[in-house]
């Protein structure tokens, strides 16, 4: 018999695999809170909009807040930013996935301030 | 491989000319139009154009109070449209047609026109501007629509087939949409795009205490839901205009004819 397939280490390897089990049955689940933010997603529309203002807050100034949001520009200079709510578990469980999640949509002018925002 | 987009927007956008193409498969006549001015003008069916006045004739009841027009818009950035000249061209006449200001026109009913199968032409070539009808309610309060107005826009422009677009490789995907004609208009969220006199920040939908504002996505053609908008931008009629481009839930009874539509301007 050759060494690695004696006896003892069959056991130490059998241990090993009990450990790694039942850790794994031990952990939580995962939950959509786990998960990280995709880009354009935030978990607080009303708290994202808390941390920008109007006429002052820059792009630079929101997307470091924020993060990276899905921008829609226009010709005109003018962006359209849209973040939308992270669904939760609870949302996935009802099958809201579809229809529109919480979503704050900011207007930034050509010069780059804030200039409008809305929650829907 | 269109992206969503084109799936979600420009689906509709095709359908005036997809359709138009698939019936003159059938009936190579029917719809054919004579360009006697400029080379490859955009032209539309003079008939077509006539069976959208019919249609509104006997939908009117959705804007009671409203009269048709039709309206030219920009289809690119270079369209000029300062003294845009608009004619019905037939085989044996050509008839001015008065366009005002605001680029907004009437077409007179001429048996002959239908005869000879006439096209309406303005003096611009084909991809600078596109068509929609126009239906307004007077005396709304300022910055609204009337959404029964809009309901009965979207049905005479698809009868008409007024919307221009120029990307022939969703032809054959189209065929079930485009049988459907303004009963399309009568789906829960159809993508017919209206245009705003201006650039858009915000819709919402009253009816009495009830307020709705619309989501993001059914605004400015649906960019917002795909991050790659701008790679079919040019296939869609809404090219210069996605900044006032709104989709609206026509096909929802729970919103009457007469509810406001609320535009908050950029």
């Amino acid at each position: 018999m050759t060494p690695w397939l004696n006896l003892s280490t069959c056991k130490a390897v059998l241990a090993a695999c009990a450990c790694v089990s039942g850790c794994a049955l031990l952990q939580p689940p995962r939950t959509a809170a786990d998960a990280p933010l995709r880009p354009g997603e935030i978990i607080s529309a009303a708290h994202a909009k808390d941390t920008v203002v109007i006429g002052k807050s820059t792009k630079a100034e929101v997307r470091a807040a924020l993060g990276e949001a899905v921008v829609v520009d226009f010709d005109s200079g003018y962006e359209v930013w849209v973040y939308r709510e992270k669904p939760s578990d609870k949302d996935k469980k009802e099958k809201k996935a579809a229809s529109p999640r919480t979503e704050l949509v900011l207007l930034f002018e050509p010069s780059g301030i804030l200039a409008k925002t809305r929650i829907r | 491989m269109p992206t969503p987009f084109i799936k979600m927007v420009t689906v509709t956008i095709f359908l005036g000319t997809a359709w138009a193409q698939a019936n003159s498969r059938g009936n190579p006549e029917a719809d054919a139009v004579a360009i006697t001015a400029l080379p490859n003008p955009v032209a539309k069916s003079y008939r077509r154009m006539v069976a959208g006045m019919d249609l509104f004739e006997r939908r009117r009841h959705l804007a009671p109070a409203a009269s048709l027009r039709f309206k030219l818009l920009p289809r690119n950035r270079n369209t000029d449209m300062k003294d845009v000249e608009l004619e019905i061209n037939g085989d044996s006449f050509a008839a001015a047609v008065a366009v005002a200001p605001d680029h907004t026109f009437t077409l007179e009913r001429n048996g002959i026109g239908l005869k000879e199968n006439a096209a309406v032409t303005p003096n611009r070539k084909a991809g600078t501007m596109t068509w929609r009808a126009e239906i307004r309610t007077p005396g709304l309060p300022p910055n609204t629509r009337r959404l029964g107005d809009l309901r009965l826009e979207c049905e005479v422009g698809m009868e008409a087939r007024l919307i221009s677009n120029y990307r022939p490789l969703l032809f054959g995907l189209l065929d079930p949409l485009l049988r459907e004609g303004p009963a399309y208009c009568h789906r829960a969220e159809p993508r017919y795009l209206f245009f705003a006199d201006r650039p858009l920040f915000g819709v919402t939908l009253v009816d009495g205490a009830r307020r709705e504002v619309v989501p993001v996505d059914r605004l400015y053609a649906g960019a917002s839901r795909d991050r790659e908008w701008k790679e079919d931008l040019r296939y869609c009629d809404c090219e210069v205009l996605m900044d006032r481009a709104y989709f609206m839930p026509l096909g929802d009874p729970s919103w009457p004819n007469d509810t406001l539509v609320e535009f908050e301007y950029m």
